[in-house]
């Protein structure tokens, strides 16, 4: 591989029209269960008094954040970052225990209803490695979702983005640095794109205060124990096997 | 049960997808999703993560969810289609598909299918049906219809279709049958459309350029949520590159929300809008000399005959300050020539919907419609000479129609109808009584006005078939239901868009016993005697000859999708296909038939005190009265199947958000949920179509929402035929 890539969504609220063939398009490439779904059209509107009225449509999906707050919760390591920026989950590694859906600020995450395991935006991968676009990039009509590589100055994303003033859906209290760059303030729609500040589930200070570490030392233990039993055993020597 | 065996295959076979993709490990599935490009740590470890889908193959065909025909390109893994995405060599669809259109597979997958033919054992309308041969259901249907020709003569049959790339072969069915009765959503649709635009520009329906364009008025085309891929594009492009839209509709669309100038006219009054343009244009000078000169007739008489129709007068009428429209006269002339009125689409809202349409045709002529002689609104060339199957001569039709063209309604196009005339004329037997009503992509009990009467008519009927893919209203009335394979299931006739030609062939085999059209009416014909009329050996054989004139094999075309025909060099000068040759800003034909020859203000009814304009309209994720059953649709389609009612109006019966309503006409009414918004004139209400159906075949769509055809009242426009859908003026309160 050349150069490292830094991929990246980028959202111009401006040219989305509400036609939400892009929830469609997720649905369809991963099968969602009915009620569930990895991608929003957020809308705030219409706003106003009639006849002045305006309306907003802010696109949003998991930001695939450079901090994400959700590997950091995960017990088993399923939920991952890969160099080139996408926030990933091992379905295998995954044990549903759902602090991930409770540790994104942006409840990007839900447990998928049919498997039981975390799931989200995974910016189709698969489609990208083909050299396609995320399902929901390729049928936006409007152009208002946007993927690509930002290390690449021909991306499409580096040519959007060119020039204009970006923003990143973040908060004083809330920067895990998502790499969801809009072109015009997500404000509108605050209530639905901004993140808000997680507060860890009981079960998630247990399993990091208690759980973990006790899991951590038993093990120790258990391969301690071993490895004492094996040297104690070497200096020992092996007795002869008598038959009886 | 068939339908639930193949239900529980296809359920199956997706969930197998799933497990088997992720048991395959570093299987080659893995490999092709490239999940080896892991970090280096991550791809070490881990070998077994869920890779996303990934195709066994692909196809290239064209969707069939809307009238558009976009290029799809079909992912296809272990017999079952995984993903439709656009396709980039299709103008229609520029890669891009619509809620709709990704939602495809869901028709071919709906658990709802009909998968053998049926034939009705219960009372008409019980929905009560059994299972038949393909050899029986066909026999018995064409024993039926010889019946009916032979007592009553062909004219008894009525047909029913809408638009679609099989319909050459149904009306070659009802044309050799030998019916003159054909219904179609043309007068419940773009009647007054092309009818004006055929008067004035001699043009059924005028191409719309955007490129480069700064200036465009909508009157009634609701792009972004009546979406037609391209198009919707190539405006949302036109508009982030500063072009100023003007979009006059009582209610808050999409499209009003993207436009930079929303005018909430009073429903009806358009055609005062523009005639008022025109009289600014016309009387201040801003018109284009040279093309008016050269190109049109009857300027003066129009001159002379807008001079009442002053900004101020329009105001009132209207509701949109003088200033307004004044302003928008002076801008849309100085954007000339690239500016232009869209001439609209769906036309079907008042008696006076023509006189608006002739309005915006000739709005366009006087500011030269665009450079080159109005070059940009031709349609692009696509007459591409595709071969055929031969055939004989159609026997000769003396019956009159039933729809009254053109003995009542002597402008209508003979290709266009009056649909609802049809039904009103089953009930009242005159001329002549129908006896049996033959529909395919049609769905009258949803579609047209006056539901109670629809329902009426079928009861008189001694016999009703349907070729249908789910069990829609209609078909629930029907006496056998012949079911089709879906678009992504079998061939159609090729299709060609401007110089290139698609094909539409099938992804996957069809499930269970569903068959193609072309397969159905040659059969059918076969059985009725009419065999040299389909001959063709299958559906191969059709495309074969088809595509013969240009050495292409099918094979090619299947392989690419499409192929290109060379473009004949355009003749210098267009030829404007009307009576004078010319652009007719008087039209003799209309003034001739006893119609004014210029456009010329009709007042619109209004509601009486108490009561609302109904509006219908569009939403972006249905199409019609055909999607609605679709599990990947009414997961999106939020927010759409509520009336939408103004604060005010709402505040004054103490109706609020979310109260059940009871909507009422003089025919009908229906029950729904309210939605108050801001986003609605005060004196209007609002519903979706497409809701409320009443099949209990349909397990998704049965019940949801409300039907507005239950209440709309049955209006023609004498000129044109088209359904006055707004006409309607309802109660609404607290049920």
């Amino acid at each position: 591989m050349a150069e490292k890539k830094r991929y990246a969504f980028v959202i111009d609220p401006a040219r989305c029209i509400d036609c939400r063939a892009c929830l469609v398009a997720c649905r369809a490439e991963w099968n969602t269960p009915a009620g569930q779904t990895r991608i929003w059209v957020h809308s705030d509107g219409p706003q106003g008094v009639f006849p002045n009225l305006s309306q907003t449509f802010i696109p949003a999906q998991c930001h695939h954040c450079e901090d994400p707050w959700c590997v950091d919760a995960c017990p088993t390591g399923a939920t991952f970052k890969r160099e080139d920026g996408l926030v990933l989950i091992d379905e295998e590694a995954c044990i549903g225990c759902g602090l991930c859906v409770n540790a994104c600020p942006y409840q990007a995450r839900f447990r998928n209803t049919v498997t039981g395991k975390a799931d989200k935006c995974s910016a189709c991968f698969h489609r990208v490695e083909a050299g396609e676009m995320p399902a929901c990039v390729a049928t936006c009509i409007g152009g208002a979702r946007l993927f690509g590589d930002l290390n690449d100055p021909e991306s499409t994303v580096s040519r959007a983005i060119a020039g204009r003033a970006v923003y990143r859906p973040i908060t004083n209290e809330v920067n895990t640095q998502p790499m969801t760059l809009y072109l015009s303030s997500p404000a509108a729609a605050a209530v639905q794109v901004s993140p808000q500040p997680r507060e860890p589930v009981p079960a998630e200070t247990f399993w990091h205060t208690v759980a973990l570490p006790v899991v951590k030392a038993a093990v120790a233990l258990a391969f301690g124990g071993q490895a004492l039993a094996f040297i104690f055993q070497l200096f020992k020597g092996e007795n002869e096997y008598e038959e009886a | 049960m068939t339908e639930e065996i193949t239900r529980e295959k296809w359920l199956l076979s997706r969930r197998q997808f799933l497990k088997g993709a992720a048991l395959a490990g570093t299987g080659a599935a893995l490999a092709k999703a490239g999940i080896f490009d892991l970090t280096p740590a991550r791809a070490q470890g881990t070998t077994h993560f869920l890779p996303g889908p990934t195709a066994d193959y692909q196809v290239y065909t064209m969707c069939e969810m809307c009238v558009w025909r976009c290029g799809v390109v079909a992912k296809v893994r272990n017999g079952v289609v995984e993903k439709l995405d656009g396709n980039p060599n299709h103008p229609h669809s520029l890669g891009n598909l619509c809620a709709r259109g990704q939602s495809g597979l869901m028709m071919t997958y709906d658990p709802d299918r009909v998968l053998a033919p049926l034939m009705r054992v219960g009372e008409r309308g019980s929905g009560r049906f059994r299972q038949a041969t393909w050899d029986e259901a066909l026999d018995f249907t064409a024993e039926q219809m010889l019946r009916i020709k032979d007592t009553y003569g062909p004219q008894a049959m009525v047909f029913s279709s809408t638009h679609n790339l099989s319909q050459p072969l149904f009306e070659n069915l009802l044309n050799a049958y030998g019916s003159p009765n054909y219904g179609t959503q043309r007068s419940l649709c773009f009647n007054a459309m092309v009818t004006a635009h055929l008067l004035t520009y001699g043009i059924q329906e005028p191409a719309r350029r955007y490129d480069g364009m700064k200036y465009i008025i909508l009157t009634g085309r609701n792009l972004m949520e009546g979406i037609s891929t391209s198009e919707t594009r190539q405006l949302m492009e036109v508009i982030s590159e500063g072009a100023h839209v003007v979009v006059l509709d009582p209610r808050f669309t999409k499209t009003a929300a993207k436009a930079g100038e929303w005018l909430p006219i009073k429903p009806g009054m358009d055609l005062a809008f523009h005639l008022a343009l025109i009289n600014v244009i016309v009387s201040e000078n801003l018109y284009d000399r040279n093309f008016v000169n050269n190109y049109t007739v009857g300027f003066d008489e129009l001159a002379e005959s807008v001079k009442p129709y002053t900004p101020r007068w329009a105001a009132e009428l209207t509701e949109i300050p003088e200033a307004t429209i004044y302003r928008i006269a002076h801008e849309f002339a100085a954007a000339a020539p690239f500016a232009f009125a869209h001439p609209n689409w769906r036309t079907s809202n008042f008696v006076n919907s023509f006189q608006t349409e002739r309005a915006v045709a000739v709005l366009n002529a006087l500011i030269g419609i665009c450079p080159e002689q109005g070059d940009c609104i031709f349609p692009e060339e696509d007459h591409v000479g595709l071969g055929s199957p031969p055939q004989p001569a159609y026997p000769r039709i003396s019956a009159q129609r039933l729809d009254g063209v053109p003995w009542k309604y002597p402008l209508v196009p003979l290709k266009l109808g009056v649909f609802q005339e049809i039904r009103d004329n089953i009930l009242t037997g005159q001329p002549y009584q129908a006896r049996g009503w033959f529909f395919s992509r049609q769905n009258p009990i949803m579609s047209l006005p006056d539901q109670a009467k629809t329902i009426q008519a079928f009861e008189k009927l001694e016999f009703i078939v349907s070729v249908d893919i789910i069990l829609n209203d209609s078909s629930w009335y029907a006496d056998v239901i012949l079911p089709e394979a879906t678009y992504l299931e079998r061939y159609d006739p090729v299709h060609a868009v401007g110089n290139r030609v698609f094909i539409r062939q099938p992804v996957v085999e069809p499930l269970g016993e569903a068959r193609s059209a072309l397969w159905i009416y040659r059969e059918l014909g076969r059985r009725l005697g009419l065999q040299d009329f389909f001959q063709y050996v299958d559906e191969e054989d059709y495309i074969r000859q088809q595509i013969a004139p240009f050495g292409v094999t099918l094979e090619h075309l299947k392989q690419v999708g499409y192929f290109d025909v060379p473009r004949e060099k355009k003749s210098g000068e267009r030829i404007w296909d009307t009576p004078s040759g010319k652009v007719e800003i008087a039209s003799e034909t209309l003034r001739r038939a006893g119609f004014p020859a210029v456009p010329v203000w009709e007042a619109p009814p209004e509601p009486p005190a108490g009561r609302f304009y109904l509006l219908t309209g569009k939403v972006g994720q249905h199409t019609q009265f055909a999607t609605q059953n679709n599990a990947y649709l009414t997961e999106v389609d939020y927010h759409t199947h509520d009336l939408w009612m103004h604060p005010l109006a709402a505040a004054e019966r103490g109706i609020r958000d979310g109260d059940l309503v009871r909507v009422a006409s003089d025919v009908g009414e229906v029950e729904i949920t309210v939605w108050v918004t801001e986003g609605i004139r005060p004196d209007c209400v609002y519903m979706a179509p497409g809701f409320g159906h009443t099949s209990k075949g349909l397990k998704k769509a049965y019940g949801r929402g409300a039907n507005a055809s239950r209440v709309h009242v049955t209006y023609t426009d004498p000129v044109s035929g088209g359904q006055a859908l707004t006409q309607t003026f309802v109660t609404v309160e607290k049920a």
